[in-house]
């Protein structure tokens, strides 16, 4: 029997993802001591720092050359450190913003920032698989960990709900992710993914059933983890039963990781079959997802609902990002116009590395404007109200600017930015994923994602509209002050402005993270 | 000897009958059940296909799954007993707290 031969060298690559599974077991670990009434202030803390910790060590990863990590299971190259950079930036706002969220219902437990940190790992090390069975079971080390925290508030009925609608649909499309895998597996002979390319375009011809059976299967799979239209029918459900803080996270780190895994799996696809077929499927879905997503956030009062339909909105722009990798041939007649500062490669290996750049930097600004918006969401609400609904109702955001001018100030900052107007982050990274659209030749699908875009601002600034120009309801709530909320408010706000007026070093950061599949 | 087709056809039969379980039945255990015959559909389909060809990776792969889906069983079950404490009853009409 030969056992594989693994050196520090294989570790290493793994360093953020280990770091955020000893912080995890630590928690659980020290909860075990500690009685019901100890102070469980530091747990928030570790997390924090934990989280930070991660997170730079991703940073210095970035600018390596990739390399095959643990006999080729996984890959470590710029695109996976950035995803784990986004990923731990998530946690580290979500975890700030959860503190006086848990405290305000008595529910703070070291398990509670433990399965975070598990499901961030899981993030971190699905954006690293480089094989089917590797990327199924990182899938479910996140999605367990989410299903565990969608249910944590155990005492009222939406969270078991949530998590139950969540549960059932996550381990559905799980399992056609992993029948389409076992299909591939089937046709190829192999489930690694730098090993399949050329084992596919004989299966091609050979057996062409069992090869779209499976990619049809695998994509399924995947839209339902990225709340694509029409598989995203458990998205509102589930992200208005969970804690807003895990909700936060899901939106976030969740789709960010099976974004990074879908792009990977498919690319390396794309080598073997026809990427007309993958550019078509593509193009439907980012269709389908932006038109229904912003149409059927427009008559949502509930503004926890309405950000769950953005979610799948934005879902649909990244998507147009997703088609444009698989364009045969940039539209000739259009000058590339975002380009200019990616270097070497024909035409079409710089549109590829464009949209790859345009993919990424959406990822980062929907992190934070999207942590930033459900930060203050959770800081309205009650708990009282929380059976009957009206928690997130728009009325709650009624005077915010006369109550809390700063908060009503970072909340018009996020609503901007997730409805994509300058100065904003989220102007940027629309720009971006548009122009590689635009220079991809999907101009059809631009239209309309602009159109959409569009339309989403109507709900963005009713929720604006409320809070500067509607009185202060009678008999409102004293609005409970906190270091770590506003602390979260604070970093993300500034992220939001500042990065929509300077990307500076993120841009440097893409550009690494986006040439690798340019070769 | 048995040829793979017949292996194949069986788990394709499974994973429609898993997958029609999920969308029909209303009984939460039973939708959970049919979830589970999905993942095995998946791991049979590894095992034939790993026999066939010969190579251990298909049948190292329907390790990993069966791990996967006991620790799936573990957080599945338990929610489905929040949700039997919260409500008494696990039909599935029963869970529409959150329509509008």
């Amino acid at each position: 029997m030969n056992l594989p031969n693994l050196s520090l060298a294989d570790f290493l690559p793994l360093l953020p993802a280990i770091i955020m599974v000893v912080g995890a077991s630590i928690l659980l670990l020290s909860e075990v001591f500690l009685s019901t009434t100890a102070s469980r202030a530091y747990q928030a803390v570790l997390t924090v720092v934990t989280a930070v910790a991660a997170g730079a060590m991703a940073l210095t990863t970035m600018f390596e050359p990739p390399q095959e990590v643990m006999l080729g299971f996984g890959v470590m190259d710029p695109f996976s450190s950035f995803l784990t950079f986004v990923v731990c930036v998530g946690l580290a706002l979500a975890t700030l913003s959860s503190v006086s969220f848990l405290r305000k219902r008595g529910a703070e437990r070291g398990e509670f920032y433990a399965l975070m940190l598990f499901a961030s790992a899981g993030m971190s090390l699905l954006a690293m698989s480089n094989e089917l069975i590797t990327l199924f079971v990182n899938i479910e080390v996140l999605s367990l960990s989410t299903y565990a925290l969608t249910s944590y508030l155990r005492r009222g009925t939406r969270p078991s709900e949530a998590g139950f609608k969540y549960f059932i649909l996550g381990a559905f499309s799980s399992a056609v992710l992993l029948y389409g895998a076992a299909l591939l597996y089937g046709a190829t002979g192999t489930t690694h993914l730098t090993a399949m390319a050329g084992p596919l375009s004989t299966a091609m011809s050979s057996q062409p059933g069992l090869v779209y059976a499976g990619i049809i299967l695998v994509i399924t799979g995947f839209a339902f983890k990225v709340a694509a239209v029409p598989f995203h029918m458990w998205t509102p459900d589930v992200y208005e039963g969970a804690p807003t803080p895990v909700t936060a996270l899901m939106s976030v780190g969740v789709k960010a990781a099976a974004f990074a895994a879908m792009v990977r799996v498919f690319f390396m696809v794309g080598k073997g079959v026809d990427p007309q077929i993958l550019l078509s499927l593509f193009s439907v879905l980012a269709f389908l997802t932006m038109v229904a997503g912003n149409l059927l956030a427009i008559p949502q009062r509930n503004v926890k609902r309405m950000l769950a339909y953005s979610s799948i909105a934005h879902a649909g722009y990244l998507l147009v990002g997703v088609a444009a990798l698989f364009v045969t041939g940039p539209g000739e007649q259009f000058r590339l116009l975002g380009a200019s500062a990616l270097t070497g490669g024909t035409p079409l290996d710089l549109a590829r590395a464009e949209a790859l750049r345009g993919i990424l930097y959406y990822l980062l600004a929907y992190t934070f404007s999207a942590v930033g918006a459900f930060t203050i969401v959770s800081v309205l609400e009650r708990r009282e109200d929380e059976e009957k609904g009206t928690a997130w109702d728009l009325e709650r955001f009624s005077g915010l600017a006369q109550r809390k001018p700063g908060w009503a100030f970072a909340m018009a900052a996020f609503m901007l930015s997730l409805g994509g107007i300058p100065p904003t982050i989220g102007f940027m990274s629309k720009l971006l994923i548009f122009q590689a659209a635009v220079d991809a030749g999907l101009i059809g699908l631009t239209i309309v994602g602009v159109l959409s875009s569009a339309v989403g601002i109507y709900y963005y600034l009713r929720v604006v509209v409320y809070m500067f120009m509607r009185p202060v309801p009678e008999g409102a709530q004293a609005l409970e002050k906190s270091w770590s909320t506003e602390l979260a408010l604070v970093l993300s706000t500034a992220a939001v402005v500042i990065l929509g007026i300077i990307p500076g070093p993120v841009m440097g950061w893409l550009e690494q993270a986006s040439s690798i599949f340019g070769q | 000897m048995v040829p793979i087709t017949y292996y194949l056809l069986l788990a394709a039969a499974l994973f429609c009958m898993g997958m029609f379980g999920v969308l029909v039945r209303r009984n939460a255990l039973v939708v959970f059940m049919s979830v589970e015959l999905m993942l095995n559909a998946a791991n049979l389909t590894f095992v034939a296909f790993a026999r066939m060809r010969g190579d251990n990776l298909g049948h190292v792969s329907a390790f990993f799954v069966i791990a996967v889906a006991a620790a799936e069983a573990a957080i599945g079950l338990a929610i489905v007993i929040a949700v039997f404490r919260s409500r008494g009853s696990i039909l599935l009409e029963d869970l529409r707290t959150m329509k509008h």
